[in-house]
Formats: C-alpha cells, structure tokens, sequence
C-alpha cells in the first residue's frame, strides 16, 4: 500500500459543507476510474473529486498544490503544459517527412503536448508518425495552432481554463477541415471522445492502437522481423477503464512474431494506476507514495523484459520509477509504436 | 321502438339542493322516445328500486336511465333492479348527477340544472341505442399445469391435487426439488433441508392426482383461461421410465465420470446418473455428452481418423429389466388445461463478471451454493468443509455479501434478500463444525426482515463471525493465503484478511429462458427478466394473463417460507377457478364485422391481450376474429381499426355518436 | 368578443382512472365551471379521433380527454396509443382551422380530484378567453 486518502470522508465533508480548502486529500485522486467500475450504488465519484477541486480553485482560496499551479500558468500561457513556444510544438518532426494538415488530408495525428516537447518522450510521436509514413496513410500535424487538449486542466478543477482550450482546438479543428484524428494520449482520446462533443465537436476519434491494430489487420504495415522479447503491457487507465480499450494494444503486440505476452497480476480491468492521471501528472508525489512504483514490481515479477504502455502519462511515469529504483538493466520502458517499429 | 323511463334521484338533498328536480322532470319526459319521467327520494333504496321496478312493469319500459350519482357506485344495483322487472340488465344507462353536476357546481344552481338535463338527454340516447348483452359461460378444462418443481411448484401440485384436481407437474431438470435440495441447513431453525423436502418430492411422486414430468419443458402454450392447450417438450433420457425399477445397478457401475451440476462442481457424477440419492424420480437419465458410447457414435459420425473411443453399454448388458433405450426420442406432448401456475425458480448468480473477486481463478473462491454442497451430510464431501486447493481445514474465513445485488456497475440493482441470512447460517455452522474457525463477513447493509432473522444473526454475531461494513476490492494469493483487501467505511480504513477460503454470497437472478415462457404465456416480465404479477400487493400470485398464476423466486428474490406461501397461494387461485363449472365472461367486448373487415390484421397487433385471433372465411378471405374468454373491453381496436369493423358492446360507435350529437339537439 | 360567452366542452373520460378523477372532485365538493359534458369511456384508447372531430362539428368549442397516467393504463398500454393517436390528430385539427387551445389531451389519475377540477378550470377559462369557434364548413 502506498497511501490511502478518504474518499468517503471528502464526500460527506462537502454534503455537509465542511470542505477542509487546505487539505491535501482534494488532490490525491488520480481519477483511475476503479472505484467507479466498484461502487455498488453507481457514485460518479470522479466528477465530485472534479468538482470538489472546482471549488477550491474557484474560491481562489485553498491550497493548490504549487507545482499544479506552475502548470496550469504554463498551459494558460502557452498552451502546453511545459511552458514552451507553440512554435516549437513540431520540433520533433523536423527530420521526418511529416506534412502539414491541409484540406484534403484524410488524418489528422494529435501529438499530445508530452510527446511534442519532451525530450525523452519524442520518440513516441517519431516512431508513430514513422508507422504512419510507412502504412502510407495520408496524415498531417497542425502545429503551433493546436494546444493541451485540457482533459487534465478540467480534472484539475479549472474548468474555464479547460473550456477555452476545447474551444480553440474546436476552431482550429474546424478551420482546417478535420474529420478524424488519431492520437497518441488516452487522455486526448478521451476528451476529443467524450467530453469536446458537448462543446459542439463532432470529430471522429481513435487512439493509435486501435489505429495501429486496424493497419495490421490489413496488412498496410507486417510485423515480420523475430523477436524473443518477453514483454508484459500495462493498461492505461484512460484507454481501458475509462474507455474499455483492452484488446487492440494486446492484438497489436501479439502480431509481432516471436513476442511472448505475459500479464502482469492486476490487468485490464483490474489494473493498477501509474498515478499519473486527474493532474497527478503535474504534482510531485514523494517517493514511497508513488502508484508506478508498485507497477513496476509487478511488471518486473512477470520476468519481462519490456514493459509495454500507451499512453505519455504512463511512459513519464515508468521512466521515473525505473530511474529511481535503478533497474534500467532488468526493463525497459517501451511505448508500442516504438516495438512495432523496430519489427517491421 | 324504445320506451325509456327516466328516473331521477334526490339523493336526500345531494342532488335535489342543486338541481331542479322538478325542471329535470319535466324536461326529460319532452326527450325523445321517453315514455315516462319520474322522481324519487332515493332510487337506490328498497323503496326506491321497487318504483322502478314497477313503473318498468306499469308503462312497459324496455330502457332505464338512472339520473343519480356515479355508474362507478351503482351501476350494478340498478342492473339487478332492471332484471328483477324481467328486463335485460344491460338495457340501462346511468347519468352521473351528483359527483360529476350537483356536487361540483354547488355555488350555480341554474347551470347545474341546465347541465343535468343535458347530462340525461346524453343517457336517453345512448341507451335508445343499447342491445340486449348476455354473458357467456365457456367450459372449463379442471386440470392445472404447473412449470416448475421447486418447493413453491411441488407447494402447488400438492394443494391443488389434495383440492381433488388433476395436476400436471413440469421440471426441466431429471429430479424435482429445485434449489432447496441442493441446500444443507436452512435458515434461522437449522432444520434440515433435504429432510423437510424429501417427504414432499415422495408425496409428490406418489399422489393419484400429479402427474410427473421431469426432463420435460413447456414450449408453447395456445387458448385461455379455462382452456389452455400446451405444448411439453419431454426430452429423452435414454432410459425406459415404464420399465427401469431405479434399482440403481447402471449407475453404480457406469466407468465414466462427469462434474456434477446438482454439485455445483464439487462432486462428480456418471453419465447414467440420478442427481442425488433422494432424487424423484428414482431413475435414471443418460448425459449423451459425456456418455462414451455417444462419444463412439459420434466418432464414427464424424468419421475421424484414429482408433475408436470404447463402445462401453454397460448400462445395458446390466439393466435387469432392459431399460436402456438407444433409440428414445423427445417427444412433443399436447395437453389441455384449464389453469397455470409458473413456478420456475431463480438461478444463482454468475460471479465470474466480478474479476477483481477472482472467483475461477482461485480455486479457494467458492460461492455459497458451493460451501452448501460442501456441508451437505449427502454431498460430496460427506459433510466435510475443506480449501478446495489443499484439501485442509480452513481456519479463516472471508464471506462477501451482495455479490451481483444491489450493484448498479453490474446491472443487478436489486437486493437477492437470502445472502445475509445464509451467510448468518454458514458463520454459525462453520464455527459449529470446528471452533477454531473465524468468519469474517464484508457486507453493505444486514437485511434481516422475517421472524427470527435478526436474532439469528445476532447469535452469528455472538458465535465469533468479525461483521466488516465495507466493499471488497481486490483478492490476490501470498503464500498460500488469499489476501481479502477491502475497506471499512466505519473506520475509513483499508484491512487486509488473510483468508484460507472466500465465500461469495451469490445473488439469485432470472432463469434461462425466462423470456421465452414469459412470451408464450403472454405474462409480462420486467429488465431483470423476472416475471410481473398482476398487482405487486392485492394480486401478487396472478398476472395480467388470466388463468396463469406465478409462484416463487421466478417474480423476484424469494426465501423458502415465501416461496411455499406463495406457491400455496397460487394453489388457491386456481381451486377457486376450478369451484366452478362454466365460467362466466363479460359481454362488454369487442365484437368484429367481418363483412367490414379488411384483413389488415392491425388490431391483432395493437391487442393488449393478444385477445384478436384470424379466421379463413369460406371464400378464402382472412379476417379478425374476437376471442371473448380473453377480451377485456378496452376498446383500442375500434380506434385502431380503419374499416370500422370492430365495435366495443356498451360502447359503441353508434353510441357515443349518439351521446356527442344529443348535445346539439 | 362577449363577456359572458360560454364555452360547450366535451369531456371524454377513461372509466378507471380520469372518470374515477372526476367523481372524486364530486366526492372532495371541489367546484369547477360547469361548461364540461363528460362522456364515459372504457379507456382512452376506446376514442376515436373521429369522435373528437364529429363534437367540433357539431360545434363544440373544446374537447378533452383525459386517460390513466402513462404506465398506470387499466389494459396496459391503451394510453401509449391515444399518446400517439391524438399527437396525429392536433395537425390535423389545426389544417381544419382549430386552434390547439382547443383540444386537450391530459393525464388525470382516481386520487387527482383536485387536478381534473384545476384542468377543467384552465381549459376553460383558455377556451372563454379564445372565444367562440369559427364555424367548420362541411362540404
């Protein structure tokens, strides 16, 4: 066990009216979606912890954690998370063949800000953009006009924030004549999907493993080079609870030959979180507390050599853990596109 | 030509303080083919109906209109009053007077009169128009079915049968008994289950009047009540009923072995098999799946390559009497029946859905029905409660409640009301079987409302049991243990119990094929496919199907007592149908003119209560055609009807044409 | 338009549930304006909307009918039908030049005395301040 935080208690708190602004617990969800899938009576416990923090934020009072506070200013200003130039928001492309959406491009590939600006995560959008070139899909970025799809911002409780950042990739969605975009986040995913259509959006949405699943089905990228890597997949919260996306990232790492698939203990439904949801991502969580750490140990337990995800969030995550736990000998972090890549 | 008499009632000064009676009077005799008009104190009085009756004789009156108050209070008194004079009682109308003029227009005295006189012109021309109506009597089949062999269906056949009526008992399984058999101790007596049962299951096997039918489905059911044809599937077993004496030879030496379903899994069978030793009937059925000679005969079929499996019929060199029959085949049997009774029973509950539980995975996860198998002095354990994974005693036990109730994630959101009190009972009885074990019960709420239910689990409470308000969230193994981790919300903490068994208090939900009986019976059922009665409190074993009654769990979560209170008094229902020779229909029901009709068949469909049935004529055309046993005068195939060939009796067209258009004369 | 002008109303009453209704406002003394002539019916579904049209005919200047609660019907479902059948039919009586005003379809239950005295009371006040139909011509 890493912590517990009352849940129950932060719900009959605000019935009552005594929300404690200063505590701590208001942002220690990270919004895994378990306790919804659990509880018996049907509590969206999710939109309270949403809410709740909508609270605290609105009354301008309270205690928002400060790191949070760094990055939702970034992202107001800039439009991304790290506080980098929107200009340099396909920097990653530069040496790739990856064109600019124009009309007539039948796929839009939203990045997600991680993947855009951080170093060590640029590979994921790389090796996706590279599959996409070479399945021959006719894909673009738009660039500097897109910004933080905002999924986390609204956890967060800033809804207005969340509103205008909808709003202005809703524009420049429409502007450019989008219909349907794939996206690396299962975050981005999950807004684009769920949450943009009550703001008018009517975009179509897939996740690159469901996307990646459909080309190798049809045989527009073959998987043929042997591998003996034993790789074990962890479920991202935001594409499996939150979205029931649990077989097309298997279907895909099965289509590798020679990969042998191992699960860790809690899978699919029952999988752990890497802490890295509902703004966890921009907060600093102490060591002993944090969720990927005990993934890790599970994923380590299966005799993997690979620990397979899909999502930014989770990839920040295990990096840091296998980092701090110092076993960058025993697994290596690997986002799928990146193992599809190297067996093509 | 009508002669009508209008009789206008005072009603003390209900309706003679807002209405001119006089005025009233005098009006009504200028209406059309009113022959007499005349007032009275109270028309419903001794005095008063004798006025009438009289003045029917005196100005031979053949239609009645009553000025008084609701045809909802007195319609019925006044049909006799008019039928003691020698009329049809259906020649009569009533003008509401006093709840729908005097009584809501008090404060105007002259509208109210004008109002009233318009109220009776309505009555005078619909009742120029009425027909004279004779209820029909329509035999009835004194045989009841019964789909089910529970304890609520063997309740029924029972009292139905010592009612002096021929009943035909229905079990899809090769035994009757149903869930009940499969339970050890039941609670909060501890009696025995099998030894309160058996007895029944015998009494049922040996009473004159049931006949038996196990291994034997209900497939279609046509007519109504009184008169129900039904269609049983009895499927084959491969044995001679008629012949096999049950001596039990075929299956004591059968070489092949299959897991049990009356063991839920934990015991095994062979594939000549009764399902348990106090099974009735005592004889048995061949499992054609496991069965090796039908393992041969398909292997042959299918003609795969390799040596064939053994033939084996050892059944059959053995049977003493040649009861083994290869070649038997299901049989469709048609039957009449004048009353049903479902009694199908609930299934338990699959936890498989709750992966977090583990249940499949780790073989020390069990559900309640399992450990009962376990206890059971005749189950397959002889009694003996051991994990399932090292065959030793356990010593710490986890229960968990509301395993598919009251879960609204897994679309079962209501309370299945048996889990808490068996879970009391098995606290009790495995702390009764070895003191050193602990039960610990993870639940949400404790539900204990029949006699004695609360004081049995306080004495579950006091036996030891560790009650745990909270949810279970994960169930993983460690060295050899399973670690229950779960919250309790009354300590807002996290616990961890390391457990040698989980016990998953299963819910009950809806059998198989529930819809599809639900269907040919013309009952309805609700989202969780349990079956409606025709009133949740005044008529809770009758449906809205007439003549077929429902028993037991198949309506929702039931305990025993229920289920034989119910089962009991579905038996009733249907000897007071059966106290009659004829039953009596309503003649207010829709008749069809076939020369007016299409064919369209609309109204077969739009029909509430399937009551429209098609007809060939003899010149080839198909028409609609009212079954009046089934027809409950709604009327919605008039309005439905584009030719205007159904009419509603009492309500006609003609009528309520008439009543529309008296207001403009 | 006149100030004592009284509007002819048509009532057709389902017998378990609105006909129930309406006695029970007679039983509660709940006073109503005495415009309504109530007719009978077994259930709402029994009304033809040819009913309805041959009461405009003749010159009514409302009609109303009035059925079990949706779920409540006597016979299961009729009341879904006249739903949908009088749904159809408001067009229709607009096309022949009468107003919506003027054709009520209400759910009254046996224990709503109250409300079927407040339904008759505002339909007829609406029908007062609409006034006098023009008459249909029939050809």
């Amino acid at each position: 066990m890493v912590r517990s935080f009352p849940t129950r208690k932060l719900i009959h708190q605000s019935q009552l009216g005594v929300v404690d602004f200063e505590s701590e617990d208001t942002w220690i969800c990270a919004t895994c979606r378990a306790c919804v899938a659990r509880c018996p009576r049907g509590v969206a416990i999710i939109d309270i912890m949403k809410a709740l923090r909508s609270v605290v934020v609105g009354m301008g009072a309270g205690h928002v954690p400060d790191s949070l506070r760094v990055t939702l200013k970034n992202i107001a200003g800039t439009g991304n998370p790290l506080g980098e130039a929107a200009e340099k928001r396909t920097d990653w492309a530069k040496d790739l063949e990856v064109k600019t959406f124009t009309k007539g491009t039948e796929i839009l590939y939203f990045s997600c800000c991680i993947p855009a600006y951080d170093p060590n995560i640029k590979r994921v959008a790389r090796a996706t953009a590279s599959l996409l070139n070479k399945a021959g899909v006719s894909f673009g970025i738009i660039g500097a006009r897109e910004s933080c799809c905002g999924e986390s911002v609204r956890k967060a409780g800033n809804e207005s924030l969340f509103q205008t950042l909808a709003q202005s990739n809703i524009s420049a969605f429409s502007e450019n004549g989008v219909t349907k975009v794939v996206v690396s986040s299962p975050h981005c995913y999950h807004t684009f999907k769920n949450e943009y259509p009550e703001l008018g959006s009517n975009i179509e949405v897939v996740h690159f493993t469901q996307y990646l699943a459909e080309l190798i089905r049809e045989g527009r990228l073959k998987p043929t080079r042997e591998t003996n890597l034993k790789v074990t997949y962890h479920d991202p919260c935001y594409l499996g609870r939150h979205n029931s996306v649990y077989d097309e990232p298997r279907e895909i790492l099965r289509s590798i030959p020679g990969l042998d698939l191992v699960e860790m203990v809690d899978h699919r439904e029952n999988s752990l979180c890497c802490g890295g949801g509902g703004s966890r991502i921009w907060q600093e969580t102490k060591k002993g507390e944090r969720l990927s750490d005990l993934r890790l140990d599970q994923a380590v337990a299966t005799g993997a050599s690979v620990l397979a995800t899909a999502c930014p969030y989770c990839m920040l995550n295990f990096e840091d853990s296998i980092l701090t736990s110092d076993r960058s000998d025993v697994i290596k972090l690997k986002e799928i596109s990146e193992l599809v890549l190297e067996a093509l | 030509m009508a002669r009508i008499g209008v009789f206008i009632c005072h009603c003390g000064t209900n309706i003679a303080g807002t209405v001119d009676i006089n005025g009233v009077v005098e009006a009504a005799k200028q209406m059309p083919m009113v022959v007499h008009a005349a007032e009275n104190k109270y028309n419903c009085s001794e005095p008063g109906q004798a006025l009438i009756r009289d003045a029917i004789v005196e100005h031979r009156l053949n239609r009645v209109v009553i000025a008084a108050c609701s045809p909802r209070m007195h319609e019925n008194t006044f049909r006799k009053t008019v039928a003691a004079a020698g009329l049809n009682p259906y020649l009569l109308e009533i003008a509401n007077l006093r709840e729908h003029c005097s009584w809501v227009h008090g404060d105007g005295k002259e509208a109210a009169t004008i109002k009233a006189m318009e109220l009776i012109r309505m009555a005078v021309a619909k009742v120029a128009r009425h027909e004279q109506l004779f209820p029909k009597q329509v035999p009835l089949t004194k045989r009841a079915l019964i789909i089910g062999g529970g304890i609520s269906g063997i309740q029924a056949a029972l009292d139905i049968a010592n009612a002096g009526h021929k009943v035909v008992l229905v079990e899809r399984e090769p035994t009757i008994g149903g869930r009940m058999a499969q339970l050890d101790k039941t609670f909060p007596t501890l009696d025995c289950s099998s030894c309160i049962l058996t007895p029944k299951m015998v009494e049922v096997a040996q009473h004159p009047n049931i006949t038996l039918l196990t291994s034997a489905e209900v497939k279609e059911v046509k007519g109504f009540v009184g008169n129900f044809e039904v269609s049983i599937l009895q499927k084959t077993r491969k044995v001679d009923h008629t012949k096999c004496t049950g001596c039990g030879i075929c299956w004591q030496k059968c070489p092949e072995k299959a897991p049990s379903e009356f063991d839920v899994g934990m015991g095994k069978r062979t594939s000549i098999y009764i399902p348990f030793p106090q099974a009735v009937p005592p004889k048995p059925v061949i499992d054609t799946s496991s069965c090796r000679y039908y393992k041969y005969l398909r292997f042959m079929e299918e003609k795969k390559e390799g040596k064939p499996p053994p033939q084996c019929r050892v059944c059959e060199k053995l049977c003493p009497v040649n009861a083994i029959d290869w070649e038997q085949k299901d049989e469709i049997l048609t039957e009449k029946f004048g009353a049903i009774i479902v009694a199908t029973g609930y299934k338990p509950f699959d936890p498989t859905i709750y992966s977090e539980l583990g249940f499949g995975r780790h073989p020390d996860v069990i559900t309640g029905l399992q450990l009962e198998r376990m206890m059971s002095a005749s189950g397959p354990a002889s009694g003996e409660v051991t994990r399932p994974s090292t065959g030793e005693h356990p010593k710490d036990v986890v229960f968990l409640t509301c395993v598919g109730s009251r879960d609204e994630q897994r679309g079962r959101t209501y309370c299945s009301k048996v889990c808490c009190m068996y879970i009391a009972k098995h606290a009790i009885m495995l702390k009764e079987h070895d003191p050193e074990v602990q039960c610990y019960v993870f639940y949400m709420d404790v539900r204990t409302v029949s006699k004695d239910y609360e004081e049995f689990y306080k004495r579950a409470q006091e036996s030891g049991t560790i009650y745990i308000r909270g949810k279970v969230s994960q169930i993983r193994q460690e060295d050899g243990k399973l670690i229950v981790r779960g919250e309790d919300t009354l300590l807002g903490e996290m616990v961890e119990i390391p457990a040698d068994m989980v016990v998953l208090a299963i819910g009950m939900e809806h059998n198989p094929g529930a819809v599809e009986l639900a269907q040919a019976l013309k009952v309805s059922y609700d989202v969780n496919e349990l079956f409606i009665e025709a009133h949740p409190k005044l008529r809770p074993v009758e449906t809205m199907s007439d003549g077929v009654f429902v028993a037991g769990a198949c309506v929702g979560p039931r305990d025993i007592p229920e289920s034989v209170a119910s089962g009991g008094a579905a038996a009733a229902k249907v000897a007071v149908l059966f106290s009659q020779d004829f039953l009596t229909t309503d003649p207010m029901v829709a008749v069809i003119d076939q020369m007016k009709c299409g064919g369209c068949l609309l109204c077969t469909k739009v029909c509430p209560f399937k009551a429209i049935d098609t007809q060939v004529l003899r010149d080839g055309r198909t028409v609609a055609v009212v079954n009046e046993s089934l027809c409950k005068g709604c009327g919605l195939c008039v309005a439905a009807c584009r030719f205007g060939a159904p009419n509603l009796r009492g309500f006609t067209q003609q009528q309520l044409l008439a009543e529309v258009t008296s207001l403009w004369q | 338009m006149a100030v004592d002008f009284e509007p002819r109303i048509v009532g057709f009453l389902c017998n378990w549930c609105s006909y129930a209704g309406a006695d029970m406002a007679g039983t509660a003394r709940i006073c109503y304006p005495s415009n309504i002539r109530i007719i009978r019916v077994p259930c709402s579904a029994r009304i033809d909307p040819l009913l309805v049209v041959k009461a405009f005919q003749l010159g009514a200047d409302g009609v109303l009918v009035a059925g079990c609660h949706p779920g409540d019907c006597h016979y299961t479902e009729g009341n879904y039908y006249s739903r949908r059948r009088f749904a159809m039919l408001h067009p229709f009586l607009e096309y022949l030049g009468i107003e919506r005003e003027r054709f009520w379809l209400q759910w009254v239950s046996a224990s709503e005395g109250k409300k079927f005295s407040q339904v008759v009371s505002t339909f007829t006040d609406g029908l007062i301040k609409l006034g006098p139909r023009k008459a249909v011509t029939v050809q």
